[in-house]
């Protein structure tokens, strides 16, 4: 009969030490055993609890390799040419050759006949894995698909920190986006989409023609405001206006008709006090073109510049109008004339106010000006002229197509076009460190 | 008190206010420079600035709405019908109907098409054939199948390329290209491009470094000398195949003399010497990036198995031809001493003069980044005419290797389609073919 392993320690240890001063430590080893034995019990609950992301390829490339080999014995070798970290090979290696044997395939030396050559290759879509299955001179070759491994989404923060939280995404292009209580209305390039967000998720609710007679611009924008009774919304796109209204009993009605109406610069409870006596300001835009044309309304004693972008923003003396020209230089309209802000440089040509109650209470918030591929937001304070970052850049993994105050101010509306092609529509939030 | 002044300046013009980037601006004229004549060739730039598909290639390869705004298929993919843009007009200013369509993708496909038949009905183009067609969206989206107008109204046939696209061919040399305002995609963002066409790479090199190029080419193979020179290049994935054709006809119709080419060529020696180590060696049609199994491809060489298998077999002197540029007959040059020492002898010919090819050296475009439509396509493109049907990382697999053991095809190396810019051009991107879309492109100093 075989001796245990604790029996066999016991044996070995016992010439050399004194009985009494050995009965400790001959509990001691079994103490340590049950321990080890109990974390190991615990160890492989928790695996069975939390499966392995690698479980499920490895039964279903061990099942189609099972299926050419039959059972018996075959060597495997895998190889990594994947981005999985060869920290992981291990545990799938380990996952394989369970998986293998559970189908009567055992793995056994270099000497065997048969080979299991595993790669674990990827291409730009997903992770593949690949078995070439090797019986003397006949190889064969079976493969499963994985879905590719997300990277994480890096965090940063310094005065304050901001979030950002994707809440709809879409393949279709996408101009503006506003929440709503249930879902989101969505301005696309020749349509108006509303969807709703159920238990089951999003259900599109309604999707109503714009009727454009020109074609838009290459790089289209549009506006979508809530209506002045917040029942509905306004949206506006080149050369178009629709109004869209919600009631219970009849759902949304829209109705879009040719306009060369000013667009609203910034829904009035954007602001910090609506009734300060600041006016909304309109603004005319060049539907020929990606800009406005520089008119506004009401009239501000001043000619304005073409520009992309302007924001009403809290100044110590009232309401002043940020500017961004498409020459790429920010301005202020506080009284006249135009004052030219410093730090913009790593401004691109979308911005936007959001009331963090942070610092000074509201900041400016800019998309980034290097590469449109990989833009970020930053949060900016505007004490006096010059723009002081007061937060770390947000990543944005793609293109910030466009950028908006929602109703309330306290977040932002981010339009991204990703390099996947996808429009997601996020929500831009922050918080004081 | 001098570094203190220093410092002082530093933070003064740190502080002064800086221009920053933009959304992109309208006008100028974009000009671009290129070694052969832009606008013959279907892979010629004039083309698709001039001419649009039913379908268009996004981002992710995947088709995407073009003169077509929606498709759909019946029949387990034997009937596709595709549904027309309204409101968009050919450079003339007549409608596109899809009696136009028809015409235009009847002159585009003679012989050997995806489709059994093509039907114009209302605002709408059915497509039928006799075998599915899972990859027609996409195949629509390439160069071949632009659609462009068949008869000008005198019955007469228009010169070439009177299509819908966001540029309209102006008269004169250079080739002018002025942007079309009522384009459906958006009007472009320059107002003209201006193409000078067969100019040397070097003059084209001269010229963006004096400032009167913003758009030039950069060859695969001067890659590393680009980036030497510090130009700003953009460049594409490996899109274009450089592979040996290899006839299954005459004396090479013997599949163990097939079989000793593909063992002979030396891909290595060609991506070192030739292409400066900027291209993918290969021996599958499609790269490792869209597949993820293209190692189960050997691309070493193999003399002696070359040698065993032809098996001590005369073969009379095998022609080999390729196009008349330095790069491509240096390339058929390398080959043909690969397969001397195999024991062939190969007289390396231009292709465009050649009477008879026994073996081919061809330069395939990788049309889509979608392995299905992207393997039908290179298919086509020597001759194949046979739909892709599998969708599955396996099934193209099998596909790929039924093809690739007939050795009628050796792939040999991707290489990626590279341009370098001047500092005014911006958002450059390529299709996934590896073709500039210039109408996405804007002028820094535009106003």
């Amino acid at each position: 009969m075989r001796a245990s392993a604790a029996q066999q320690v016991r044996d070995i240890i016992r010439p050399n030490e004194p009985s009494r001063e050995i009965r400790i430590p001959m509990k001691l080893p079994c103490l340590i055993a049950m321990v080890i034995c109990s974390l190991t019990a615990l160890s492989a609950q928790v695996q069975n609890t939390a499966p392995s992301p690698w479980q499920q390829p490895a039964a279903a490339l061990a099942e189609q390799v099972a299926d050419l080999l039959g059972p018996g014995q075959a060597h495997l070798t895998i190889r990594n040419l994947s981005t999985i970290s060869i920290d992981q090979i291990p545990s799938i290696r380990r996952l394989l050759t369970q998986e293998l044997k559970t189908h009567g395939v055992i793995n056994s030396g270099a000497e065997s006949a048969n080979v299991i050559r595993v790669t674990l290759s990827e291409n730009a879509h997903e992770r593949l894995w690949v078995a070439e299955v090797v019986e003397g001179v006949q190889t064969r070759v079976v493969m499963v698909r994985l879905d590719p491994g997300r990277a994480q989404q890096p965090q940063s923060a310094s005065g304050l920190t901001m979030l950002r939280q994707t809440i709809f995404a879409t393949s279709d292009q996408v101009l503006a986006a506003l929440e709503t209580s249930n879902g989101v209305v969505l301005v696309e390039p020749e349509e108006i989409v509303i969807f709703v967000q159920t238990p089951d998720g999003w259900h599109e609710q309604k999707r109503v023609g714009m009727g454009q007679t020109r074609a838009l611009t290459r790089d289209p924008r549009s506006v979508v405001y809530p209506s002045t009774d917040a029942t509905g919304f306004e949206a506006f796109t080149p050369g178009t206006a629709c109004a869209g209204a919600y009631q219970s009993e009849k759902g949304w009605t829209i109705h879009c008709h040719e306009s060369d109406d000013p667009w609203p610069l910034a829904w009035p409870i954007a602001l910090p006090d609506p009734n300060n006596g600041a006016a909304s300001i309109k603004a005319f835009y060049n539907a020929a073109r990606n800009y406005f044309t520089g008119v506004v309304t009401p009239n501000v004693n001043l000619d304005l510049p073409p520009f992309y972008t302007a924001v009403q923003f809290p100044r110590p003396n009232g309401i002043g109008l940020l500017i961004g020209g498409i020459d790429g230089k920010v301005q202020i309209l506080e009284t006249a004339p135009l004052k030219t802000i410093a730090g913009t440089r790593d401004w691109g040509s979308d911005f936007a106010v959001l009331q963090t109650g942070c610092g000074s209470g509201t900041q400016i918030v800019a998309s980034g000006s290097g590469e449109a591929s990989s833009d970020s937001l930053r949060a900016y304070d505007l004490p006096a002229q010059e723009a002081i970052p007061a937060s770390a850049p947000l990543a944005m993994d793609g293109t910030v197509a466009a950028l908006a105050s929602s109703p309330d101010g306290k977040s932002l509306i981010a339009i991204v076009h990703t390099a996947a092609n996808q429009y997601e529509v996020d929500r831009v939030t922050a918080s004081c460190n | 008190m001098l570094r203190q002044a220093a410092i002082s300046c530093l933070i003064a013009v740190l502080a002064l206010p800086a221009v920053a980037r933009t959304r992109p601006h309208y006008g100028g004229t974009l000009r671009v420079e290129v070694e052969g004549d832009g606008s013959k060739s279907s892979n010629g730039l004039i083309w698709r600035l001039e001419m649009d598909g039913l379908t268009q290639f996004g981002v992710d390869g995947t088709p995407r709405p073009a003169l077509a705004i929606r498709w759909a298929s019946e029949n387990n993919d034997h009937r596709w019908q595709f549904w027309l843009r309204p409101a968009v007009q050919f450079r003339n200013g007549w409608p596109l109907t899809s009696a136009a369509v028809v015409a235009s993708l009847t002159q585009s496909c003679p012989t050997n098409c995806p489709w059994t038949a093509l039907h114009a009905v209302g605002a709408s183009v059915v497509i039928t054939s006799d075998s599915p067609m899972p990859n027609l969206p996409s195949l629509l989206a390439e160069n071949q199948f632009l659609i462009h107008l068949m008869d000008a109204g005198d019955g007469k046939e228009p010169p070439c390329c009177v299509g819908t696209g966001p540029f309209q061919l102006a008269q004169g040399l250079p080739l002018n290209l002025v942007a079309n305002e009522n384009y459906w995609g958006g009007r472009p963002f320059v107002d003209k491009v201006e193409i000078l066409t067969n100019k040397s790479v070097r003059d084209q090199w001269l010229d963006l470094s004096v400032g009167r190029a913003d758009l030039v080419e950069v060859p695969a193979e001067q890659l590393r000398q680009a980036q030497q020179q510090h130009l700003t290049v953009v460049a594409s994935p490996p899109v274009t195949l450089l592979a040996l054709a290899v006839s299954d006809s005459s004396v090479l119709s013997n599949p163990n003399l097939r079989t000793a080419i593909a063992l002979a060529v030396d891909r290595n020696a060609l991506s070192n010497v030739i292409f400066q180590k900027q291209g993918e060696v290969t021996a599958s049609m499609l790269p490792g990036a869209l597949t993820g199994y293209s190692f189960l491809f050997p691309t070493d060489r193999d003399l002696n198995k070359a040698h065993e298998v032809r098996g001590g077999l005369n073969t009379p002197p095998l022609t080999l031809a390729a196009d008349n540029n330095p790069t491509m007959q240096l390339a058929a040059q390398r080959l043909a001493l690969n397969l001397h020492e195999a024991g062939f002898t190969v007289q390396v010919t231009n292709a465009a003069t050649a009477q008879h090819k026994d073996l081919a050296l061809l330069q395939l475009t990788l049309a889509s980044s979608q392995p299905q439509p992207a393997l039908e396509s290179i298919l086509r493109s020597v001759g194949v005419a046979t739909p892709v049907i599998e969708n599955t990382p396996a099934g193209i697999y099998k596909m790929e290797r039924e093809f690739l053991d007939t050795h009628t095809l050796i792939p040999l190396l991707y290489l990626p389609r590279a341009y370098a810019i001047s500092g005014r051009v911006r958002d450059l991107r390529l299709s996934p073919d590896g073709t500039p879309l210039l109408a996405d492109v804007s002028l820094q100093d535009a106003q």
